[in-house]
């Protein structure tokens, strides 16, 4: 009798430590250049997925999602120093997020050392999914991806006499000026680069403006550039038609450049309008917890975050990289865009892109 | 042609005068403190986010906002100068001490105003409206900035070569020692010297921030170009970080119309070095002696 009470009072001592055990949260690594617009938005979105997913009981029986977010500052070097601490220190398996191609490319390297797995969300550079390690996905469309659809909206629709393009002095930026050139081919009569911190745009606008374009394209990531380069060319008296390269163009760029973005058009892969159940209560949770409506980069730290967390309680372990790649790869997601499925090289695919117009001040679809 | 020249001319011109008035606040400083005050693009941070609180956020007239920018500040500035200037500058290797301290006061406002206002850039209203003549075209914002550019350069000129604030200022500026001998209250008139630079530099904040909009990166963009026209224009000079100030400018615009953007201004650069190869002080700078 007196062994059974000693036992009893064992097992009782050790039930809350090992209960507790098993309902350990289930840690994911969050990185983005934090201080920024656009990584806030990022880490934004990637809340609300953990939020969603915690409220509806978490995962593998229970278990709540707990991210750990580092800030990368657009280093590569921080960025790899956060991805090492996140798989070293802070018992991490799977990393999410970034905005920089650069500060992508450069942790490829250490998830793949670590054994881990990577769902970079925003960067657009082809690398990122050409590693031969079948732990690293992308959510972002590629600028081959948006050139399918946009292309043929630019030639068939538009179809502009002359065209001049505007774009930030990056792989990005002059990747752009090499498809419009091979695209509109003579019809480009002005194409020049900006600094990324550059903040006056009247000299290279002044230039446009007199090639005789009657399509400007611009292609820079940054908002504040993009609003500047839209109120320099109303400033300056352009009449043409004014085409912000797919991905680019959100509301907030839109509330910069004020009445000069009136009439530009762009494309993307989501807009927060678009009538799904799943994008009516992502957006309902954004708009109660942060105020505004979501956009695609928040739909981006979104879906990385939902896609990893139910991968994990598909292939039942928060901790096999190799079962949860599998699950993603071999599930179509329902996300607020619509359905997302991962190709061999962990590219996502969701269709073609939606044509946005600023109209009233606000971004609308246009039709195809 | 000759209409894109001057429209780019024009586009120079202003760009340039801001340059200028940045500029001119840096190397003031070190004139008469031999100091380089690394915060000084913070000061312009700061003049920008005052003038986007009181016209976007408090919906307050712009004008209001500028007068906002100049005496916020300037009050920013008195507390930068008694708490990471005063103190250090007369102490054992000073000199390099106040540029450490200010590189920290620097990091300071950025990082207290990152936290504070988030990375958000925003609209400043300032003055609406084109100004067209004939093939030209150019805000009233930026006819406000060269405007007021010219005032407060005349101001500043009158000021240092007329009043006693003014002979006072260019006695510390050739010689601490001697000006104290003579009965001038140095720390005073150090004080007042960077005072007025960060007003300047708050004031060009507010009126740059309609044209450029506000973030609170504008402080750190700035502050490079300013140091290369006040190294160029020669260290301590007025009349070379306003005649660089305005060249640079000019220069730039003007380029562009020939050769690519960021080509042309590595050009200039290049130039520049050469220029400070035949003369290490500076284009208006004096010989050390």
């Amino acid at each position: 009798m007196k062994k059974a009470l000693v036992a009893t009072a064992i097992l009782c001592a050790l039930a809350p430590a090992a209960w507790g055990q098993s309902k350990a949260p289930v840690r994911i690594g969050v990185i983005n250049p934090a201080k920024t617009l656009v990584g806030k938005q990022g880490i934004q979105g990637a809340t609300i997925a953990a939020d969603l997913i915690n409220q509806g009981g978490g995962i593998l029986g229970g278990r709540k999602i707990e991210l750990v977010v580092y800030d990368t500052n657009f280093a590569p070097a921080e960025g790899v120093s956060a991805v090492q601490r996140l798989l070293t220190q802070d018992d991490v398996k799977i990393v999410t997020g970034e905005v920089s191609s650069s500060v992508a490319l450069a942790v490829i390297p250490v998830v793949e050392a670590e054994g881990a797995l990577f769902i970079a969300t925003v960067p657009k550079h082809p690398d990122v999914t050409k590693s031969s390690y079948n732990g690293i996905f992308r959510l972002n469309s590629t600028t081959d991806m948006d050139s399918a659809s946009f292309d043929a909206y630019l030639t068939k629709a538009v179809r502009p006499g002359k065209v001049a393009v505007l774009a930030e002095n990056s792989d990005f930026g002059r990747l752009t000026i090499a498809n419009i050139k091979k695209l509109f081919g003579n019809k480009v009569v002005y194409a020049d680069t900006y600094g990324m911190q550059q903040n006056d745009f009247n000299a290279m606008v002044t230039n446009a403006r007199a090639s005789g374009a009657d399509m400007v394209c611009i292609a820079g990531s940054n908002m504040e550039q993009y609003g500047n380069i839209l109120r320099a060319l109303s400033d300056l008296k352009f009449d043409g038609k004014r085409c912000i390269m797919p991905g680019i163009l959100n509301s907030e760029g839109v509330r910069i450049a004020g009445a000069a973005a009136e009439g530009a058009f762009s494309a993307d892969i989501y807009l927060p309008t678009l009538g799904n159940s799943a994008n009516a209560a992502f957006v309902a949770a954004y708009k109660a917890k942060y105020g505004n409506v979501p956009e695609k980069i928040e739909l981006l730290g979104f879906e990385s975050v939902t896609i990893a967390a139910k991968a994990m309680d598909q292939a039942g372990t928060a901790t096999d990289v190799k079962k949860i790649a599998d699950a993603i790869r071999k599930t179509t997601w329902k996300t607020p865009r619509g359905t997302v499925h991962f190709d061999a090289s962990g590219q996502a695919v969701s269709g073609g892109l939606i044509m946005i117009g600023v109209k009233n001040g606000a971004l609308a679809p246009l039709g195809k | 042609m000759l209409d894109l020249l001057l429209q780019q001319a024009v586009n120079g011109i202003t760009q340039g005068m801001a340059y200028a008035l940045i500029a001119l606040g840096l190397t003031m400083i070190f004139g008469v403190q031999h100091v380089i005050n690394f915060a000084h693009g913070e000061f312009f941070m700061l003049g920008g986010l005052v003038a986007a609180l009181a016209t976007t956020v408090l919906g307050l007239p712009y004008v209001v906002g500028v007068g906002a920018a100049l005496v916020i500040v300037a009050l920013v500035a008195v507390l930068v100068d008694r708490l990471a200037v005063r103190p250090l500058l007369d102490t054992a290797d000073g000199q390099s001490t106040v540029l450490l301290s200010t590189f920290a006061v620097s990091l300071l406002l950025y990082q207290g105003v990152l936290t504070a206002w988030g990375p958000n850039p925003e609209r400043v209203e300032g003055l609406a409206g084109v100004l067209s003549l004939g093939p030209i075209s150019v805000t009233y914002q930026r006819v406000l900035v060269l405007a007021a550019g010219v005032m407060l350069l005349g101001l500043i000129e009158w000021v240092i070569r007329r009043s006693l604030v003014g002979k006072r200022i260019r006695a510390v500026a050739q010689s601490a020692y001697a000006a104290r001998v003579v009965g001038v209250d140095v720390a005073s008139v150090r004080a007042l010297t960077f005072l007025g630079a960060a007003a300047l530099a708050g004031l060009t904040g507010a009126l740059v921030a309609p044209i450029s909009l506000f973030s609170p990166t504008m402080g750190q963009h700035v502050i490079i170009n300013a140091f290369v026209v006040v190294v160029i224009g020669g260290m301590g000079s007025a009349i070379g970080a306003v005649v660089c100030g305005l060249a640079l400018g000019i220069l730039e615009a003007e380029l562009s119309v020939v050769i690519p953007q960021e080509i042309g201004s590595a050009i200039i650069y290049a130039l520049l070095l050469v220029a400070l190869f035949v003369r290490p002080q500076g284009l208006f700078g004096k010989v050390a002696r």
